[in-house]
């Protein structure tokens, strides 16, 4: 516990102290200027818009990994998780390899603003995936079954049976992606170029403000972030309870 | 003693592996969903990780090799490898502890702890980076100077890149040994002690064997973390070639300094380390659920 | 007396598990908790192991007050109902578990594991883990496990209970030969009355955290303390205001006897050797009846005919004091 609160606790809060130490309207303005006002509409907005794509997409994978058998199923299921393990600054390099000046597709995104949405489409790929999965194997095919020998068509089922059982953890996994997502730093760097006002995302903001020295500024951006993962820390514990709940 | 059981009770031992009865139905939409499902991680995931290993490789091996005798690299990798170990260390020991702690025993806040658990994953590292240097900084932190005082830095040198990397990879050992010690359940611990077995020999000889591969995984994933770590760390070492700059710093200098090649090479060298990582999860994880 | 347990009180949070329950259970002696689910033995259980610490009261095993003694240290053999195997460790390693604590010599831990896997018959299987064996076999193992320390008391807690029927008679017959040879003091908790009085030299009643009839099975079948004792040992009928087993109630066709209660016969059900019979009496009781197939086919029953019933001379009665629990 000690040990808990020394190497996390305190220095969250230490976050949260700095920042609202030069008062509120200090905190306020900080956060509500050009540049940084701007930084946290792009992250959030891109972060939103990330995670839609994941609630699709996610399933869909965790579909075919845990109904469908063909050769080559096991190594989709390794590059699954690269994204969680890769070093994000690889991760970055990695998309700028297909997507940058030297792309063989022709497709150079570099420094522009789908650049965010690729990066963190890339982090956040394993969480709805990951967390839909065990779901859907223990989703017991007779209830599909069940299902259809009362007559409903495989659109009916799976609208009415198999969707809402899923959906508690679609729900988690677009949590985790969208604070993933708002968090990223790393694969940014050398990708979107953090240009001010275009491609500048929050986490970069926060360290352009230390680099400044100006650790107050850091420090309220921090604490929005702070706030955003507590959100969904709060919204993951309660889903988890109902899910409980439910047995 | 004489011989109880007159005949053998005849009953039949549980398979080995229950064979897994598979419906299967397919559909045109089966194969449209594959595909979609195959493409999109192929031009998100195995393209662009394929082209680093390429494009390190352009000049055959000269790449790397130029990379391992850059002494400055040779210090960063030096520098990743001693943090990781450290906080995998830390994480572990801390990580068997804090499970025990929450699958066993109830205790006011235990919920709040589970939940704030999870922080370090949903924190931008950024933000960790920060928090650290407020509290433990040098100059200004609350703890800081008075470390400093004694002779002890840790912002800005190594005790700060353990810390950094030690919190963004807390949760992962945890999260893999809470569900293992909840399944494995209290009866065996308590058939142990009733044989007569103290606290400690309970722990070393029944719970710590019916959890290592649980601490496998967790050692496994918190190695990958703590080896890519880097926004946090960049925040709390100060990044001083060949001192504080760790493998994945050396990635993004390189890059920014026009050197695409080092770049890619050391890039090369981490994504290695990761997938083997979760190629050996991939691997040991089937077995031990049969 | 080999264990001693006195005023124990034991609850969880608002259930009581425990009210005020002493018991004082034989050296040597094979006894059975029996009860309802959820009626306190198995924690009676676990509090003499010392796995659960009661709220007041007291035990003694073998004249030491080990109350507060941790179950380390109290050298009771317990076996659980979902067998609790080390399933990192081979069967053999399993059985000398508690022998390698004790810190005996190898020689003589391995000469002990050999002669209690022989006991139990799993010779063939000592370097197997425990997932390659049936919950039969694996029961038998924690068995030798529990008795390879020679403990001064062998608990078991529900061991069959998670075995099929037919594997559950069988090692049921095996532990009351075990027993007979081990001679070790034995408590095992079951709801299977059926269970406790083929297996048992002494039956605990226990129900809703309280103990209803200490006895041997005889005693416990033929002179029952009360209606409930009456209904768990077997079926139970009503009969005038008293609790009858269905097969002491005899059946006339005319008001021959005193006292005789006249009923229609409402329905007839014949199971093998056996009729059984559901009269609806002139006073509005529904009574069970229960005689054989030869008997019923003398007195012409069918159904609504009207008879007479009385309960056989001498047959073990109990007045109704309470709603029947059990069948």
């Amino acid at each position: 516990m000690i040990w808990f609160s020394a190497l996390v606790l305190i220095p969250l809060m230490a976050v949260v102290v700095t920042a609202i130490d030069g008062g509120w309207d200090v905190f306020w303005s900080t956060i509500t200027s050009g540049q940084t006002s701007a930084a946290i509409k792009l992250t959030v907005f891109t972060a939103l818009g990330v995670t839609v794509v994941n609630v699709v997409m996610g399933p869909l994978i965790a579909w075919v990994l845990v109904r469908d058998r063909f050769w080559g199923k096991s190594a989709l299921e390794v590059l699954i998780d690269i994204p969680f393990a890769l070093p994000t600054i690889v991760a970055g390099l990695v998309l700028l390899s297909l997507y940058g000046p030297d792309s063989p597709l022709g497709i150079d995104i570099a420094n522009q603003r789908p650049a965010v949405f690729l990066a963190f489409l890339f982090v956040t790929l394993p969480f709805v995936v990951r967390m839909v999965q065990p779901v859907l194997e223990e989703l017991e095919l007779d209830v599909e079954e069940a299902a259809a020998s009362l007559g409903a068509s495989r659109f009916t089922t799976f609208r009415r049976i198999i969707l809402p059982s899923l959906a508690p953890a679609i729900a988690a996994g677009a949590a985790l992606s969208f604070a993933r997502g708002v968090s990223e730093y790393g694969s940014l760097v050398l990708l979107s170029g953090n240009l001010p006002f275009k491609t500048e995302v929050t986490s970069v903001r926060i360290l352009s403000s230390i680099e400044n020295d100006n650790v107050a500024a850091a420090a309220a951006v921090a604490t929005v972030l702070l706030v955003i993962s507590l959100t969904v820390i709060v919204l993951l514990d309660v889903i988890q309870r109902r899910v409980a709940a439910r047995g | 003693m004489a011989d109880t059981l007159t005949r053998e009770i005849d009953e039949p031992v549980a398979p080995a592996a229950p064979a897994l009865v598979r419906r299967e139905r397919r559909t045109p939409m089966t194969y449209v969903l594959r595909l979609v499902a195959a493409a999109y991680l192929f031009f998100l995931v195995a393209w662009p990780v394929s082209l680093v290993a390429t494009n390190t490789f352009d000049d055959g091996l000269g790449s790397i090799r130029a990379l391992l005798e850059d002494p400055d690299v040779v210090v960063a990798l030096q520098l990743s490898a001693y943090v990781a170990f450290f906080s995998v260390v830390i994480n572990t020991v801390f990580g068997v502890g804090m499970s025990l702690l929450l699958v066993r025993y109830e205790f006011p806040g235990k919920r709040v702890l589970n939940a704030l658990l999870d922080l370090p994953l949903s924190v931008s590292p950024i933000v960790v980076g920060l928090s650290l240097v407020l509290v433990y900084g040098g100059r200004e932190g609350w703890l800081g100077p008075t470390f400093a005082s004694w002779g002890f830095d840790v912002i800005f040198s190594a005790p700060g890149i353990i810390m950094a990397t030690t919190f963004v990879a807390l949760p992962l050992m945890i999260r893999e040994l809470v569900p293992v010690l909840e399944e494995i359940g209290i009866e065996q611990e308590q058939a142990a002690e009733s044989l007569g077995a103290s606290a400690a020999q309970r722990f070393w000889r029944i719970t710590l064997p019916s959890i290592k591969w649980g601490i496998v995984y967790g050692v496994v994933l918190t190695l990958a973390r703590s080896l890519g770590e880097f926004g946090a760390v960049k925040v709390v070492s100060g990044n001083v070639l060949g001192q504080t700059r760790t493998a994945t710093l050396v990635v993004e200098e390189k890059y920014l300094n026009f050197d695409q090649q080092g770049a890619y090479a050391t890039a090369f060298l981490l994504a290695m380390v990761s997938v083997a990582c979760i190629v050996v999860v991939a691997i040991i994880r089937p077995k031990n659920h049969a | 007396m080999s264990i001693e347990v006195s005023g124990l009180n034991k609850s969880f949070g608002d259930f009581v598990a425990l009210q005020d329950v002493s018991v004082s259970l034989p050296t040597g002696q094979l006894t059975a908790l029996l009860g309802p689910s959820g009626g306190g033995k198995s924690t009676l259980l676990r509090i003499i192991a010392g796995l659960d610490k009661a709220d007041t009261g007291s035990v003694t095993i073998e004249g030491t007050d080990a109350t507060h003694l941790p179950a380390q240290k109290r050298n009771v053999g317990f076996v659980f109902q979902h067998y609790a195997v080390f399933k990192h460790m081979t069967v053999a390693k399993n059985v000398a578990f508690g022998l390698e604590i004790r810190k005996r010599p190898k020689a003589e831990i391995a000469e002990r594991v050999d002669e209690l896997l022989r006991l139990v018959h799993l010779s063939q299987f000592a370097h197997r883990l425990p997932s390659q064996l049936s919950g039969g076999q694996r029961q038998r193992m924690a068995l030798a496990r529990a008795l390879a320390v020679e403990p001064s008391v062998l608990l078991l807690d529900e061991p069959f209970g998670a075995l099929d029927a037919k594997v559950r008679k069988e090692l049921r017959d095996w532990l009351r030969r075990l027993h007979d040879d081990v001679h070790v003091t034995t408590v095992f908790v079951t709801h299977d009355q059926e269970e406790a009085l083929e297996v048992a030299d002494e039956i605990v009643v226990i129900n809703e955290g309280r103990v209803e009839q200490v006895g041997t099975p005889d005693q416990l079948y033929d002179e029952p303390a009360n209606d409930f004792v009456m209904s768990f040992l077997g079926e139970v009928t009503h009969l005038a205001g008293t609790a009858v087993r269905p097969h002491d109630i005899d059946v006339a066709t005319a008001p021959l006897l005193a006292g005789a209660v006249e009923g229609t016969v409402s329905r007839m059900l014949r199971v093998g050797f056996e009729v059984r019979l559901t009269v609806l009496t002139v006073g509005g009781e529904e009574v069970s009846v229960v005689l054989t197939r030869t008997h019923a086919r003398s007195l012409g029953l069918e159904v609504g005919a009207t008879v007479w019933l009385t309960v056989t001379a001498g047959a073990t009665v109990v007045p109704a004091m309470r709603p029947s629990l059990a069948g």
